[in-house]
């Protein structure tokens, strides 16, 4: 027994080792989930990190470097044609906007309200997604020493996408608007009710409204935009659209489903609001 | 046999290095979005084969200390990973033995039951700390590619520790 007691590696020692290291972990997801004491660790601890992002960022960069070298001139042509109309498009519409603008700033400064003030932006490019399924998150390509701050709100194109919700030296995770953990303070921009969606489980691409009375003027169709109360996101970026409303009358409340604008699993191209 | 072992402790360990770092790769790699839930854990199953192939080297500090890193990595509740991790060490290191003796199908099943265990224990921590998102049982189902890629994964780490002769 003693011989052979020699080949087995000593279990009891194992044992109290995993004990101690299950009695750590718990003690720091304990401290991570409750208080806030581990963002520097983790922090300092992405540095380690961050090369692997960096490289799993890689492949997609040297595509796209590598399609832009080999793209032809006639399709360059062709891509700059189509832009340059887009943009006198874009400037006909931002004419009559500059001019609304300008008129709304005149009408809130006849209310005293407080002026609108223009948002500065960053772009930036999604990097990768959570590897989690359940978990609606994303990673961007600038972190602290880039001046990011918890909580920025995230947008695409056609609407709000998410906010960071965990920063790293040179990335940060945002999370989605649709994530069941978020929710977003909201009005409707038909009316002015406020409401506040909240992400689901599974789909990416649905939201519900919460505590909408049956009898709220609510309509399929309805845009939602952020309505800045709760001063996270500053009031007026698209959210979503209402899909489909379910009046129950056995029920308190109506049971609202939106879309999300963004485009939430297609955008690479982000902008960060300062 | 163990007094060599002892002596030659750091050889070959770039190689462990290197697999982890691939293993990680792997896991933020990214994907489309229906492939998601079929990710094979890779750092867990680097962690039974390094268990299985050098037990007298990778221990449960290693397994834990490796599971932070990937809390970090990918944006996880410090510690998770390194429980369920540790777990999943503990079990191959007490089971080494025998896995060794295993034919790859009982082996590929007993990699299901450790991934499984890992996904379950990872399952419930979240439950507990109100961050458990899943809907349902689709959790489970990486458990199950997990046992699919092993046999891949054994021998190819089995070649490169054969011809780098890590022991």
């Amino acid at each position: 027994m003693t011989i052979s007691k020699s080949l087995f590696i000593q279990s009891s020692a194992q044992g109290y080792r995993l004990l101690a290291l299950v009695l750590v972990s718990l003690v720091l997801m304990f401290a991570d989930n409750r208080f806030g004491y581990l963002s520097q660790v983790r922090f300092y601890a992405s540095y380690s990190v961050t090369p692997i992002h960096y490289l799993s960022e890689l492949p997609h960069a040297m595509s796209q470097q590598i399609a832009d070298f080999f793209k032809s001139r006639d399709e360059l042509l062709e891509e700059n044609r189509q832009l340059e109309e887009e943009l006198l498009m874009q400037q006909y519409q931002l004419q009559k906007i500059d001019h609304l603008a300008a008129e709304n700033q005149r009408l809130n400064e006849l209310l005293n309200a407080s002026a609108i003030v223009d948002d500065i932006v960053v772009r930036v490019q999604l990097v990768s997604e959570s590897p989690d399924p359940f978990r609606k998150q994303i990673l961007i390509n600038k972190g602290s020493i880039h001046g990011v701050y918890d909580g920025q709100p995230v947008l695409d194109a056609d609407g709000l996408f998410g906010q960071v919700v965990s920063i790293e030296p040179y990335y940060s995770w945002v999370q989605l608007i649709t994530d069941p953990q978020h929710s977003t303070p909201v009005q409707i921009n038909r009316n002015g009710i406020r409401a506040v969606v909240s992400g689901t489980q599974g789909s990416l691409h649905e939201m519900v409204m919460n505590n909408m009375t049956g009898n709220a003027d609510i309509e399929v169709g309805d845009m939602l935009v952020t309505s800045g109360l709760g001063q996270r996101f500053p009031a007026g970026y698209k959210v979503g659209v209402i899909t489909n409303i379910i009046r129950d009358p056995g029920q308190p409340f109506a049971r609202v489903t939106v879309a999300p604008t963004a485009q939430l699993d297609r955008s690479r191209n982000l902008l960060l609001v300062f | 046999m163990a007094g060599s072992a002892t002596l030659r402790v750091s050889h070959g360990i770039w190689v462990v290095l290197a697999s982890f770092l691939v293993a990680s790769l792997m896991l933020v790699m990214p994907l489309p979005d229906w492939l998601e839930y079929y990710r094979p854990e890779w750092m867990a199953l680097a962690v039974i084969y390094w268990a299985i192939a050098l037990p007298h080297r990778f221990g449960l500090v290693s397994a834990w200390i490796l599971g932070f890193f990937v809390d970090v990595l990918e944006g996880s509740l410090l510690g998770l990973n390194g429980l369920v991790l540790a777990l999943v060490a503990y079990l191959a290191l007490s089971l080494y033995q025998r896995l060794r003796m295993f034919t790859m199908l009982q082996q590929a099943s007993t990699v299901f039951m450790l991934i499984g265990l890992h996904q379950l224990v990872s399952f419930w921590v979240l439950t507990v700390s109100s961050q458990n998102t899943s809907p349902n049982l689709m959790f489970l189902v990486s458990a199950v590619t997990s046992a699919i890629v092993w046999p891949l994964v054994f021998y190819l780490l089995r070649y490169l520790r054969r011809s780098f002769r890590v022991v």
